[in-house]
């Protein structure tokens, strides 16, 4: 029993005298992890630009209208020539361009409907359209203000009053309707925010943990290169012992990849309680059995590390892509169906379900059973194809 | 005579057509150093990982001590050391550290290993380098280290192949003066080589193979005898009458 442990304990101690390895399983989580803070960090709200094109110059109501579009927090305002923004939205380097044409003020100031006109590209993506309907609000509310301003200066045609008081009375009149709008939209939160950290953080995890698989197909071939393998057959290590010692050294390779995101998401990001992180530490374990377990099946197999590396790498792609980790996979899909057969998707399903939906490992007797399940049947099968390969043994 | 601590009868092994060892029996009594020798291909690294129970004979069979290798491999691999002609060993850790972990593999407990180690590392004149990595060694170092390794859990009997290949003379006198006392204390070497005068000195009796057959066994100055005055003929004299002068891949 203590064989195995040594076996471990000398891998464990390999990997961490060999720095590319060290690098790679260590360094790499957290260069992601800082990637992921500098794209998703302290980010909780909408922010955009709008491109605009103004071609009533010298216009009151146009410059108004880009003086509180600029006001808004959530929103840039680019002011670009015609034939830039043409160049921009044919070369698609824009989406959505707002065009204020000329006259524009005028038409307002003379009673006149004025028109503003988006030009887009397709549907204008998705930041577009959101600026395209931050922009109409604005517009709207321009032209409510504009509608009410008119109607009270018509009210009071002829009689003898200031225009300041005319202009105070618009002002409370609009500042009530503020506040006590016809239509009020309320908002209710239910439950956390959409942490785009949270969304994405399975799928990195998972990966990592794939990663690990190359480093866990190289195992035996790495002995057998330094001659070491047939070394350790002439002791009394056997070569179940062997297997068992480096898959726990895997095993313990790949878990210390996860621990490093997990405990970087915990503290930077706060997405854990407590027993969550448990949660998702104990289905890192059970996912970095099944993912070592393949790697042997690879290392079994394996006559060269090249070979070990090219098969374990396009494993890895593989089992990636098909189950959907950084895409949505739609349900009743046969992309969906195919899925299931990469370890992935079980991996992505419960850690999701702990991190963003709130579950426990209770509702992950499906996903932890096939993990376990595989882990098991792969190690024996790397154990069969080690003996069954040639010069195995 | 000493008791025969090992004997070979009839191995065969063949590697898809080609018959690496063939017909290979020979004895190696208890306290005596038994040289293999033969040119590149003559089937003594096949012969000696049969030996080491890493490879299974196709047929015939191997007594170490009285165990068979195919029936009681576990008990063979409590009396045997091997050194291999390829270094062996882990260039990350330490040579303390490689020391250790194969004295566990070998069935020694930590204190034990630990103590084996350093005394094999005093042995070898690498005591002051004990916790080094092996990376940093030269070549004669890694040897010693790899001779060293072999001798963790006190072997009954040592498997030597080509121990001093590529090494300065005074790193590859160091290991004969380590295999010479092992000798006096009463192990049993098997130690294979391509230096003759390595194996005239060292070895009690010596079989030379070749095309996996042994073609003569005897000791070295019988075998010296046989072509002519044995202080005037050389043992590779011998070698080259018997094996022939044409080059071998």
């Amino acid at each position: 029993m203590i064989r195995p442990l040594l076996v471990a304990l000398k891998e464990v101690r390999i990997y961490l005298q060999d720095k590319g390895d060290l690098g790679f399983s260590l360094l790499l989580p957290i260069v992601t992890f800082a990637l992921m803070y500098g794209a998703f960090g302290g980010q909780d709200m909408f922010h955009g630009t709008a491109h605009v094109v103004n071609e009533d110059k010298g216009g009151t109501y146009s410059a108004l209208l880009l003086e509180q579009l600029d006001e808004l927090d959530i929103l840039d305002v680019e002011v670009l020539s015609r034939s830039e923004a043409d160049r921009k939205l044919e070369r698609s380097d824009l989406l959505m361009v707002l065009y204020i044409p000329e006259g524009f003020s005028s038409k307002l100031s003379s009673g006149e409907p004025a028109q503003l006109t988006f030009k887009q590209r397709g549907n204008g993506g998705q930041e577009g359209q959101i600026v395209a309907s931050i922009i109409r609000g604005v517009a709207e509310e321009m032209s409510r203000d504009f509608q009410v301003r008119s109607q009270v200066s018509q009210a009071v045609a002829g009689k003898d009053i200031p225009q300041d008081s005319i202009e105070i009375t618009v002002q409370k009149f609009l500042e009530r309707e503020g506040e006590h709008p016809l239509v009020a939209v309320g908002e209710e939160t239910v439950g956390g925010k959409p942490d785009p950290v949270s969304q994405f953080l399975p799928g990195i995890v998972t990966m990592y943990v794939l990663f690990a698989i190359t480093l866990t197909a190289r195992a035996i071939v790495e002995e057998r290169r330094k001659g070491t393998l047939e070394r350790l057959l002439t002791t009394r290590l056997s070569v179940g012992q062997l297997f068992v010692g480096k898959y726990l050294a895997s095993i313990s390779r790949g878990f210390v990849q996860t621990l490093v995101l997990l405990v970087l998401s915990y503290i930077v990001f706060q997405l854990f309680t407590p027993l969550s992180f448990i949660e998702c530490l104990v289905i890192a374990i059970v996912f970095a059995a099944a993912a070592s377990a393949l790697g042997m099946i690879i290392a079994s197999v394996a006559r060269s590390e090249d070979a070990a590396v090219w098969i374990a790498v396009f494993f890895t792609m593989a089992m990636v892509m098909v189950s959907g980790t950084f895409f949505p996979i739609g349900e009743g899909s046969v992309l969906e169906t195919i899925s299931r057969i990469s370890i992935n998707t079980y991996a992505n399903t419960a850690f999701k379900t702990i991190i963003t939906e709130g579950g426990s490992l209770a509702d992950l007797g499906l996903e932890l059973g096939v993990l376990a399940g595989v882990a098991v049947v792969a190690l024996g099968v790397s154990r069969i194809l080690f003996r069954v390969m040639p010069g195995g043994k | 005579m000493a008791e025969e601590f090992l004997i070979a009868q009839d191995l065969h092994k063949s590697f898809n057509e080609h018959k690496a060892v063939n017909g290979v029996s020979f004895t190696i009594h208890k306290g005596e150093i038994f040289g293999l020798l033969g040119p590149n291909g003559a089937g003594k690294t096949t012969t000696i990982r049969m030996l080491s129970t890493v490879l299974e004979p196709d047929s015939g069979d191997v007594t170490i001590g009285g165990y068979s290798i195919r029936h009681d491999s576990g008990e063979i691999r409590n009396l045997i050391g091997v050194c291999p002609q390829e270094l062996a060993l882990y260039e990350d850790l330490s040579a303390l550290d490689n020391l250790v972990f194969f004295g566990r593999m070998s069935g020694l407990s930590s204190q034990e290993a630990r103590a084996q180690a350093m005394s094999n590392l005093e042995l070898m004149g690498l005591v002051e380098r004990a916790r080094g990595r092996v990376e940093k060694f030269s070549g004669g170092m890694k040897r010693r280290i790899n001779l060293a390794i072999a001798l963790m859990g006190h072997p009954a009997l040592l498997f030597l192949d080509e121990p001093t290949v590529g090494i300065d003379p005074q790193s590859r006198n160091n290991i004969y003066e380590t295999i010479e006392g092992l000798r006096d204390k009463g192990m049993t070497v098997l130690y294979t080589t391509h230096y003759m005068e390595e194996a005239d000195r060292l070895c009690d009796r010596v079989a030379i193979m070749d095309g996996g057959q042994i073609i003569t066994m005897d000791t070295p100055y019988e075998l010296r005898s046989q072509i002519g005055p044995p202080e005037q003929v050389t043992l590779e004299d011998v070698f080259l009458k018997l094996t022939g002068r044409s080059l071998r891949d």
